[in-house]
């Protein structure tokens, strides 16, 4: 059902570079924009003519439109460098969601994030693994899948191929198969737990903790409440941060068959693969405890964070091709969705008891 | 091993620096007050 479909044109010097970034960006804004008037518009009408109606998100029209613009018209070359850009906005917008946070939150539901990713994280990885050799997948096929769908989704398999020594046509199977999935839980994540009736909290970890790319996370997050979005977030950033410890652990498994290259400097090794944005987001929610925004410049920097991941939610939708799954074949498709059931159940009874012994 | 994937994680890691500048810039720009406050 997705994937990353559109090609960057080639373009020479910086200014160049620069301009070609702008009709695409223009594109972002506007499909984003056209997500948030849709909802507003929903809304004044609504209540105005006194109709019971949901509050649906801007975060699903703007996905939605995306979706049917890049499925139906296409997107043209034109616009592919800077709707490209989406992931550049989502990390910007993490950064400055640390002004929404108190580190002492962050610490708490962080903590507590990290805490149950460990344990969802053993248990799915020994679980696809299953998957892959039930499914005659290619052992280094498994280990991306396995990346992909525990840790941090495309980033990481992107992460992991190098230092896996995996194929690209393994690559391409696995980034479509978890973007496909991703997109799926768009819409299945929050219908279940609206069914659940699950606290903005509960969710919002259950989000963070079982859909794999944090854009998607983000938006699944979202769609349920801005509250859930945020510890959705959290959740999320907290899986990222081990994106380093898994690709070693599978570089060194690997290296020690003799089929990637070894590992050399382990320090070196997880400080390049680690999400440097998360940085960022810690420095940020650190100024914000310690009071170095007045309270209307915190109010300025959630909003700005809100603009940068409207961008986001419209590349999401952009970038979607409904067309490619059906070419990667079905079995990569199974196993990657056999083992996300696996995963959103493992973590919802997760999260089910951490909302219960931890106090979330 | 092709050369394609390292490129390409090595943007993206270059990609979370670029977007750490430009949210502690912003941040920096709201607290020197140096733009009007952001609505939503």
């Amino acid at each position: 059902m997705a994937t990353a479909a559109i090609r960057t044109p080639r373009a020479d010097s910086l200014g160049q570079r620069t301009i070609a970034l702008i009709p695409g960006l223009l594109l972002l804004g506007a499909v984003g924009y056209a997500g948030k008037f849709i909802q507003q518009s929903i809304n004044a009408y609504t209540k105005s003519h006194h109709i019971a109606f949901p509050d649906i998100e801007y975060v699903l029209w703007a996905i939605v439109i995306g979706l049917v613009l890049a499925n139906t018209v296409g997107v043209p070359r034109i616009f592919a460098p800077g709707v490209a850009t989406y992931e550049f906005w989502l990390k910007a917008g993490i950064v400055l969601l640390g002004a929404r946070f108190l580190l002492g939150d962050v610490l708490h539901l962080g903590g507590i994030s990290l805490l149950l990713v460990a344990i969802a994280l053993s248990l799915s990885l020994a679980f696809m693994h299953l998957l892959g050799r039930a499914f005659k997948l290619k052992p280094k096929l498994t280990s991306l899948l396995a990346i992909g769908s525990s840790i941090c989704g495309v980033s990481a398999i992107i992460a992991a191929k190098p230092s896996i020594d995996a194929d690209d046509e393994d690559a391409s199977y696995a980034i479509a198969a978890i973007l496909a999935l991703g997109a799926i839980s768009l819409f299945t994540f929050p219908l279940i737990g609206h069914a659940l009736h699950l606290s903005d909290k509960a969710y919002g970890l259950w989000a963070g903790l079982a859909v794999d790319n944090t854009a998607e996370a983000t938006a699944a997050g979202a769609l349920y409440s801005d509250a859930a979005g945020k510890v959705a977030v959290l959740a999320k950033t907290s899986r990222n941060a081990l994106i380093g410890f898994i690709v070693l652990g599978y570089a060194l498994y690997w290296s020690s068959r003799g089929q990637a290259a070894r590992v050399g400097n382990k320090a070196a090794f997880l400080w390049n693969k680690f999400p440097k944005f998360i940085l960022g987001f810690l420095l940020i929610s650190l100024l914000a405890t310690l009071g170095f925004f007045a309270k209307p410049q915190l109010a300025s920097l959630a909003n700005l964070s809100r603009w940068a991941f409207l961008l986001t939610f419209a590349g999401v939708g952009l970038r979607t091709n409904l067309r490619e799954l059906g070419r990667q074949g079905w079995r990569p498709f199974a196993v990657g969705a056999i083992g996300e059931a696996f995963i959103a159940l493992l973590t919802l009874g997760l999260v089910y008891g951490a909302d219960r012994f931890l106090r979330l | 091993m092709s050369n394609a994937q390292p490129t390409a994680s090595r943007r993206s890691l270059s990609l979370d620096w670029y977007a750490v500048a430009l949210a502690i810039l912003a941040a920096l720009l709201v607290r020197l007050n140096l733009i009007p406050p952001v609505k939503w």
